[in-house]
């Protein structure tokens, strides 16, 4: 197998983008990648084949066919293009499509992006397109929704380590500190900002965040889950370049290598899950990233994480192996997964502020990890040196994983 | 061979189709065609007799189009007697007082018409 290397990511701003459609954000996303190649790339010339995660078009666009349509509009008509879809880890779908095509010595060089354009649907519309990432015959007619898949999670990992729904509240917290210093977030303030800003509004003075987030400002969306538990709506899109570590130097002296890669699934119905406080789908994928790369995930220096709703942040930091079962919550509340903190998590703020363009997710969170390894973070720049950094993105309530470990 | 319309015309009779697997015993709820556990094709089918625990609820206060005008509104995860989980509307609560319903409190299944469709519901047992 070849070795593969990063040798150049890419994004939009996550957020509202009214006048463009996907194929606009994923031009913008290609521009940015190829700003952001130390030594330049004719991607005309370069790329050997393109791999597009989306998760679904065809509500928010009446569009398929994305990767003949992303040739195209790339200029690249003619190169092997297809889309990849595995709910909201269809951009690390792509990224693994493309990690595979580069390792096994088809192709030296391919393009991977994202991209999901979902702000042209109204709330109740996104939740109904979100919604088929589950059993839409199992379990959809009970009237369940992805924050109620996530409340059964939140419920059952409550009972069973005795906490809270107050004991969560240190997710968004810091989420929301770490999203006020990223310019490509969706949100792009504290919690105490929004508080301050939305009680001038309506004539209330919250003290502090907590007071804020019990309050009726901070509605329930699904039992125990209030808004600022969940990611926003977003539109947006990111790119990578993967090269075969034999040509990787032509374009970069400092790449990223991809040193660990695992994927793995759980049952789509969580009524097929003996425990809900845990992924098969991330714990198969992060024992392969694991022992693929050689690394244990006390090695690792910086994580971006999957947390479309602050419990999953808990689950997934202790499916990784940070820390024991049970005490995902505690080492949020102490402190240890902020920027300062042994393992930071979720620098860019998360999908909880920088925003879930749902097929783009996967491919943002290793643009932040490409950013702390070279040390480019800027405000968020993780102390000491990063060398390691992994990504988790899944699939709709945990039911697909990719885990990917970088070194630089 | 075991079809989605085996379930869905199971449920239209006011049952829980299930299947429980010749080789390994494993129990499956909603019916599964090959068993989760050790691969095997060859299952039976198996009724549920409808009663169980509720294991995780949830009130869904911001629902789907179709259901706009039924929210807010009860959904959980029960666990059957026969050992399976399924996940169902509970009925019978109040939406407004979400910690009435706890893990563990018995429940008994009870189809609910929503629309053309009968849905999988369960209701509180005293």
């Amino acid at each position: 197998m070849k070795k593969v290397d990063l040798v150049g990511v890419g994004m939009t701003v996550f957020g509202k983008h009214p006048d463009k459609t996907g194929r606009d954000l994923l031009l913008e996303a290609v521009r940015e990648t190829v700003s952001h190649v130390d030594m330049g790339i004719d991607i005309k010339k370069d790329v050997k084949a393109l791999f597009i995660g989306y998760f679904t078009p065809e509500l928010y666009e009446h569009q398929g066919h994305i990767g003949a349509l992303a040739a195209e509009w790339l200029g690249l008509s003619g190169i092997p293009a297809f889309r990849t879809e595995s709910a909201c880890a269809s951009s690390s779908a792509a990224f693994a499509t493309g990690y595979w095509a580069v390792a096994s010595g088809m192709y030296d060089l391919v393009m991977v992006g994202g991209v999901e354009k979902m702000t042209g649907l109204n709330t109740a519309g996104v939740t109904d397109a979100l919604s088929i990432a589950a059993d839409n015959i199992y379990e959809l007619p009970t009237g369940i929704t992805f924050p109620g898949l996530f409340a059964l999670m939140a419920q059952e990992y409550f009972e069973k380590y005795h906490v809270t729904w107050d004991d969560l509240q240190a997710i968004p917290i810091k989420n929301h500190h770490n999203g006020a210093l990223n310019p490509r977030a969706q949100f792009r303030s504290e919690i105490l900002d929004i508080a301050e800003k939305t009680g001038n509004k309506i004539g209330v003075k919250f003290k502090d965040e907590m007071t804020f987030l019990k309050s009726p400002s901070n509605p329930a969306v699904t039992y125990p889950i209030r808004l600022f538990d969940c990611c926003p709506i977003s539109d947006g899109a990111a790119v990578a370049v993967l090269a075969s570590g034999d040509i990787s130097k032509n374009f970069t002296d400092k790449p990223l290598h991809v040193e660990g890669i695992g994927l793995g699934t759980d049952t789509i119905t969580l009524s097929g899950r003996k425990d809900l406080t845990s992924s098969k789908a991330i714990v198969n994928a992060a024992r392969a990233a694991y022992q693929m790369a050689g690394v244990k995930p006390e090695e690792i220096d910086t994580a971006e994480v999957h947390d479309c709703f602050t419990i999953n942040e808990a689950i997934i930091t202790e499916d990784l192996g940070f820390f024991g079962r049970g005490e995902g919550l505690k080492a949020a509340k102490e402190g240890r997964t902020a920027l300062s903190g042994d393992k930071p998590v979720n620098t860019d703020g998360g999908l909880k502020c920088k925003g879930h363009p749902v097929g783009a997710t996967g491919i943002g969170m290793i643009h932040e990890i490409w950013l702390q390894l070279r040390g480019e973070a800027g405000e968020r720049q993780v102390k000491g040196n990063p060398e390691i950094g992994l990504t988790c993105n899944v699939g709709g309530s945990n039911a697909s994983a990719v885990v990917l470990i970088f070194k630089r | 061979m075991m079809m989605v319309k085996d379930y869905l015309d199971g449920l239209k009779n006011g049952r829980i189709p299930g299947s429980r697997c010749k080789r390994c015993g494993n129990v499956m709820f909603p019916l599964k065609p090959v068993c989760s556990d050790c691969g095997s094709f060859d299952l039976n089918e198996l009724q549920s007799k409808g009663k169980g625990v509720v294991r995780s609820c949830t009130v869904i206060y911001a629902a789907p189009v179709r259901l706009k005008d039924s929210a807010p509104y009860v959904v959980g995860l029960i666990k059957l007697e026969e050992g399976a989980s399924i996940m169902g509307r509970i009925i019978g609560t109040d939406p407004d007082h979400p910690d009435d319903i706890k893990a563990g409190t018995k429940v008994k299944f009870e189809p609910l018409k929503q629309g053309d469709e009968i849905v999988v519901a369960f209701r509180p047992q005293q």
